[in-house]
């Protein structure tokens, strides 16, 4: 049974640090954010499986990692209302060429970290010739460039 | 001029009016850091501190650590200073100290090992005045074993109770 309570308290509570530090830094492999993708499995496993070598004990954190994903998923796709806070939403950082600073600072990018995945996902040289760049709740930006 | 992407509301995804995303992140954040600064400041263990207990005829000193984690190794000394004589020195621990938890080794070995109303007797024998026997313990916590314990020690001369010290160990998960 503990082994059940520890996997769920400890995926809510990953789910409380990738919350708290921001999408960006699971989407991207920067170095300090590799750490934290590297490190974090790790720590938990210790965490939930102390020193329960048994299949039984795979089992029953697997399966309650598993039920905790579906759970929250289900809870965010018949709640819409929980999915901004379950998974956050969607937030524009450039209109129609004109990045917004506003935006990018509360999500800690720089213009030269936009320009650089313009470049490299949509091979756009230019933040003007963007006609909508948004921060994806994935942490990854999507690109729309302007009609010409 | 593109219209806007869809499934987006601008008043959310740009201008984010009814959004507290950056208040809901800080405040998880700074719940984070103060789990941290509770853990520097040893709410969680496994720093050890010294209770001593003063008796005319001996003094009794527990150097352990009262909040340990599952899983975590640790030390727990004795020290008698005998101040006259202890001709059949004892000490007692509480059941709560072995409880869910593995002795791993317990040095000098006592005299003999035995069991008083429930509790764990380890008999050190004689002591001469003025001197000092230290006992070390080296247990480790079963992850199971989460909550409170007792951890109380009596030291005894034959059947004369001459110190005794209430402790508690908190276990966390």
């Amino acid at each position: 049974m503990d082994i059940v309570i520890r996997a769920a308290v400890m995926f809510v509570f990953v789910w409380l640090v990738t919350r708290a530090v921001g999408r960006r830094e699971l989407s991207t492999l920067e170095p300090v954010d590799l750490i934290l993708l590297i490190v974090i499995g790790d720590l938990i496993q210790q965490g939930v499986t102390q020193n329960d070598f048994s299949v039984t004990g795979g089992f029953l954190a697997v399966g309650t990692i598993a039920a905790m994903t579906v759970f929250f998923s289900y809870a965010s796709f018949r709640f819409p209302r929980l999915g901004p806070i379950i998974e956050g939403d969607p937030v524009i950082l450039v209109e129609h060429g004109e990045p917004l600073m506003r935006n990018l600072k509360r999500n800690r990018i720089t213009l030269e970290e936009l320009a650089a995945q313009a470049r490299l996902t949509a091979q756009i040289a230019h933040i003007r010739d963007l006609e909508w760049a948004v921060l994806e709740t994935s942490g990854q930006i999507s690109f729309i460039p302007k009609q010409t | 001029m593109a219209d806007v992407p869809d499934q987006l509301v601008l008043k959310v995804a740009r201008d984010r009016e009814g959004r507290r995303d950056v208040l809901f992140r800080r405040t998880a954040f700074t719940a984070i850091l103060i789990l941290l600064v509770l853990g520097l400041l040893n709410l969680f263990g496994q720093r050890p501190q010294t209770s001593t207990v003063d008796h005319p005829a001996a003094t009794l000193e527990l150097t352990a650590p009262s909040r340990v984690r599952g899983g975590l190794y640790y030390e727990a000394r004795f020290r008698v200073d005998a101040i006259r004589e202890l001709k059949k020195a004892s000490l007692v621990l509480d059941s709560g100290w072995i409880e869910g938890t593995t002795i791993n080794t317990i040095e000098p070995s006592p005299i003999s090992e035995g069991s008083r109303d429930g509790d764990l007797v380890f008999e050190l024998g004689h002591v001469p005045g003025g001197q000092e026997y230290v006992l070390y313990l080296q247990l480790q916590v079963n992850p199971t074993n989460v909550g409170r314990h007792s951890h109380d020690v009596q030291l005894y001369d034959g059947e004369e109770l001459l110190a005794s010290l209430d402790r508690t160990q908190t276990v966390f998960p």
